[in-house]
Formats: structure tokens, sequence, C-alpha cells
């Protein structure tokens, strides 16, 4: 028994040491001072910082990251807001239009964004939003999944909380916000990290709505990384490196909630 | 409470209702219900952006229907939701068995595993751009190939990638579904002399039912809209091997400005995720009755 224990953890960690051989290339690879050798398993020289530099002065690359930082912070705080606001209103309050929201949430939730990709391509370009931050912000205000997320934990928040604070006179934009917006922060922090990760990585929208490149976001960056002589793989690693820095501190500060918000629906029986 | 009172709480319910569901659903019916009926109407035109849409009836869905480079992406794209599902699944499944244990090693195995799960896509993608270039770490371990520049080595590159990334999610959903399940059944089990593997075939998969459910349904639906991994990496290539139907779609619409037939392109996806949806419900439901 004991020994069956012992090989699993060891069957274990060569497993994850696998899954993290190319991680460790990716860190050798950004610090190498060149591009010699591109196996990333030897270290030749430790250049990581002289590499970040380069990429922070040379060309556009920290308007990129800014860029980024912008679009994704300003998507995933909206997002929150709005998700908030409209689940909240689903879960617990009655009113006109109600039926339609739900209705609205769940054709989202079942469309694939390839279906309204086109048409909303087409209509910003109509009224001159391509090239613009409106227009890589716009299409992602809100998010199905958000509204869907916060209503599931508001029908949680016991009914008579919000019943005596009715009963003591509170308005309902009160309770909303001073009792009802405290109790859904765990919702609200995953609806947060979803959406910046997945404005962080966003790579097709960008690609089709900003071909200027005033406007381009890391994703595009990364993905035409090139110098003056073609692709110079130390730097490009160097840069992809730095892109997954900001999203793996965040996950690393809110993971308890990435993982709930992850695992809804697959473990409730 | 006077009737007079109950009356105003309900209108302010009402009110307070609408107002804050306001902006949500102008955000849907601008960005999800009208474009998705405008996706519906443009696959039945010839549009290219300049003009105006030109109906043509079934045309875009016939020309589709008798195109090989469709048929070609249709089998792609099957090809690679069967092979990154499956085998990311099973690997995840044999590894969350033994990670979901207690023990302080086990928990930071579980956290570095979930690791490149958590990383960008983007920024994974480049990285295996790397990987798989000349003299890279593929060629290292495994001899020097063609990885990406021949069509029969660049879907099965692209897959390892993809199964790498996705791997250590599917892991961690299978932890918290092991970790939500009875003990006793498992001390049960034990305690009837059950062996590793019988535990695990006839205790742990038929309990784990509803995680599975959840997790196909997640992983094939995300790889049939996969575009990133083989945009980033093959562009679809060589000779279209790797052109999934997300990239397909792309390519009619913002390479050739064929923006009708793309969006019919659109509707078959739509249909087929549908379909695939609603046949997972249907067994969902017939497993609960």
């Amino acid at each position: 028994m004991r020994i069956s224990r012992a090989l699993t953890t060891v069957a274990l960690i060569g497993f994850v040491a696998l899954m993290l051989l190319p991680l460790y290339s990716m860190i050798v690879l950004a610090s190498a001072p060149d591009d010699s050798d591109l196996s990333g398993l030897r270290l030749h020289g430790f250049a990581l910082f002289d590499n970040i530099g380069q990429i922070m002065t040379d060309g556009r690359f920290p308007r990129y990251l800014l860029n980024s930082i912008l679009i994704a912070s300003a998507v995933s705080v909206l997002d929150v807001a709005i998700s908030a606001a409209a689940g909240y209103a689903l879960a617990r309050l009655r009113f006109l239009g109600r039926a339609a929201l739900l209705n609205l949430v769940v054709i989202a939730l079942s469309l694939t964004p390839a279906v309204v990709m086109i048409p909303v391509f087409v209509a910003l370009s109509e009224i001159g939003w391509l090239n613009s931050y409106q227009g890589l912000i716009a299409p992602f205000l809100a998010s199905a999944l958000g509204v869907f997320l916060v209503r599931q934990f508001a029908l949680g928040i016991p009914a008579q909380m919000l019943h005596a604070a009715r009963v003591d006179g509170a308005g309902e934009l009160r309770i909303f916000f001073l009792i009802a917006v405290p109790l859904l922060r765990p919702a609200l922090l995953t609806v947060l990290l979803l959406q910046f990760l997945a404005q962080w990585d966003n790579l097709i929208w960008p690609l089709i709505a900003a071909s200027e490149q005033e406007l381009w976001t890391l994703p595009l960056a990364l993905s035409s990384f090139e110098g003056e002589h073609g692709i110079v793989y130390h730097l490009q690693t160097a840069a992809a490196l730095l892109s997954i820095l900001p999203p793996l501190a965040l996950f690393a500060l809110l993971q308890r909630y990435y993982v709930s918000g992850l695992t809804l629906g697959g473990i409730k029986r | 409470m006077t009737r007079t009172g109950a009356r105003t709480m309900a209108g302010s319910e009402a009110r307070a209702g609408a107002g804050l569901a306001a902006p949500a659903i102008v955000y849907f019916v601008l960005f999800w219900a009208l474009p998705a009926l405008a996706a519906l109407y443009l696959s039945f035109t010839s549009y290219d952006l300049s003009g105006t849409p030109q109906w043509v009836g079934m045309e875009n869905y016939r020309q589709m229907w008798a195109n090989d480079e469709f048929w070609a992406s249709v089998r792609v794209t099957l090809l690679y939701t069967v092979f990154a599902v499956g085998p990311t699944i099973m690997i995840a499944l044999v590894v969350a068995v033994p990670l979901a244990k207690p023990g302080r090693l086990r928990a930071w195995l579980r956290a570095l595993v979930f690791i490149p799960a958590v990383m960008p896509l983007v920024g994974a993608t480049v990285l295996w751009q790397v990987i798989y270039s000349t003299g890279g770490l593929a060629d290292t371990l495994a001899g020097a190939h063609p990885w990406l520049t021949d069509s029969g080595y660049a879907i099965w590159a692209l897959l390892v990638m993809v199964i790498w990334k996705y791997v250590g999610l599917y892991v961690i959903i299978f932890v918290a579904g092991l970790q939500a399940l009875p003990a006793n059944v498992f001390e049960a089990a034990a305690i009837d002399g059950a062996r590793a593997l019988r535990t695990f075939f006839l205790v742990t998969v038929p309990l784990l039912r509803r995680t599975f459910t959840f997790v196909i349904v997640v992983a094939v639906t995300g790889a049939m809209q996969s575009f990133v991994p083989a945009y980033l990496l093959t562009k679809g290539g060589p000779v279209n091997a790797t052109q999934v139907l997300p990239l397909y779609l792309y390519n009619n619409a913002f390479s050739y400005s064929r923006f009708g037939y793309a969006s019919a392109i659109a509707i078959v996806l739509l249909v087929a995720l549908l379909v695939f949806a609603f046949t997972q419900f249907k067994l969902i439901r017939s497993d609960e009755e």
C-alpha cells in the first residue's frame, strides 16, 4: 500500500514536470542573450532583464501593454456593474421586462460569438467605430455568463434580510447597493476575473476591429512580433512571458473565486 | 401596512428592477439578439461590405454543400474536437484521482498542474511556436520534423499543444468533483476489499457522471469554436490541413470579404453546436428520470 502510494506520487511528479517543461523552456528562451539555441533546455547566459528592457524601449510594446490594461480593465469593471444590477434584478425583483431579459440571457448563452461577430463588425463599421476604443470595448460591455453567475448567487441571499430592510423603509436601490452588493462580492470577483482574463486574451476581435497599430493589444502584438530581420525568438518569448504575468498574478490573488466559477454546475447535484 | 403602501412598494420594486436591468437589456438586444437575426439574414445574401447585401436565397448554403474546402474543414474540426477532448479528459481523470487526495505535496501539484490552463492562450501559443520551430524543444525531444509545415504533422502538433493547455483545467474540475463525493462510499468499497481499478470503474466514474457531462459539454463546445491555436500556429495550413471551421469562417469574411458566405458558415456552426447541446440536454434529462 505504501509502495503503491509512493509510486503514484513519483508518477504525479513526473507528469507535473512534463507539464511544466514548456514553461521552464519559456523562461530559458526569454532569458537567452540571442537566438542561437532554441531548444530552451540550457541557459547560456541570463539576459532576461536586458531583453525586457529592449522590448520596453524599442517600438510600441508599452503602448500595446497600456491598451491591453485599459481595455481589459474597462470591460471587466463595466461587465461587473451591469451583471450585478441585472443578475440581482432577475433573481430578486419583479419588474416589467424580466422575462425578456431572461430570454435574452439564454439566447446569448447559447449563441456562439462567431455568429454575432460579422453583423457587429458591419454595424460598427457603419457607425465608424472600427479603430476606436469604444469599438473594442462595446461588444463586451456585459456578458451572459456574468448575469447568469450573479443571478445564481443572488438566489442564495436570505429573503428575510431583504424583507427586513424593506420593512425598515429602505428603498430598493439602497437595498441593492448597501445589502446585496456586499453579499454578492464573491460572484462579482469571479465575473471580474473571468472577464479580465478573457479580454486580456482576446485576439480575434482586435484583429478584426483594430487595423491601426495605435490600438493594438498584447495578443495582436505577440501574434505579429517581428524585429527588423523577421521574428526574434528570444525577444518574442520574453514578450510572451511578460504577457502571462498579470493574469497569473490576478489569478493567484483570486484563485478561490476562479475555481468556484469554473466548477459551477459541474459538481452540484 | 396599508394597501396603498403595498402598492407603492411593488411600484418601487418594478421601477428599481427595470432600472437595474435596463443596461443589460439594451446590451443583449444590440449585441446579441439583433446581430443573430442579422447573421441569419446575411447568410441568404451576397455581401462584401461595400454597397448593400444582395438576396441570393439558399445560394451560400448550396455553394457550401458543393465545396470541398468546406467539407475538409468539417473533417478537420471533427478530428480536432475528438482528439482535443478525448485524450484531455482521460488524462485529466487519471491524474485527478490521486491528486484529489489530501496532502501538502498534492496541493502543490494541483496548483502547478493548473498553471498552463491559467496562462493566456495567445502567450502560450507563441511559446509553442518557438517549441515547434527548427531546432526548438520539439526537435530536441522527438527528433527533427517539419512539425507545423507538413500536413501530416501539423494537426497533431496543434493537438499536443491544446491538450497541454487544457488538461489542467479538467484536472481541477475533476478534483473538485471528486472531493465533493461522499467519503463513506470509498470507505465501504475499501472495506469490501475492492481493488483500486475496480473502485475507479465501478464507484468513482459512475458517481462523477454529472461532472463528466459538464466537462464534455464545455470541452466539446470549446473545441468546436477554437480559433486561436490554428490561426497562430499554422494559419490553417499547410494546404488547409488545420483549417478548422471558425478559421474557415474568418478567412471567408475577413480575407475574402465574403460576408454572406461566412455568415452561412456561422449559422451552420451554430446549428451544430445547438444540436450537440440539445442532445446532451436530452441525455441528462433521461439520466435523471
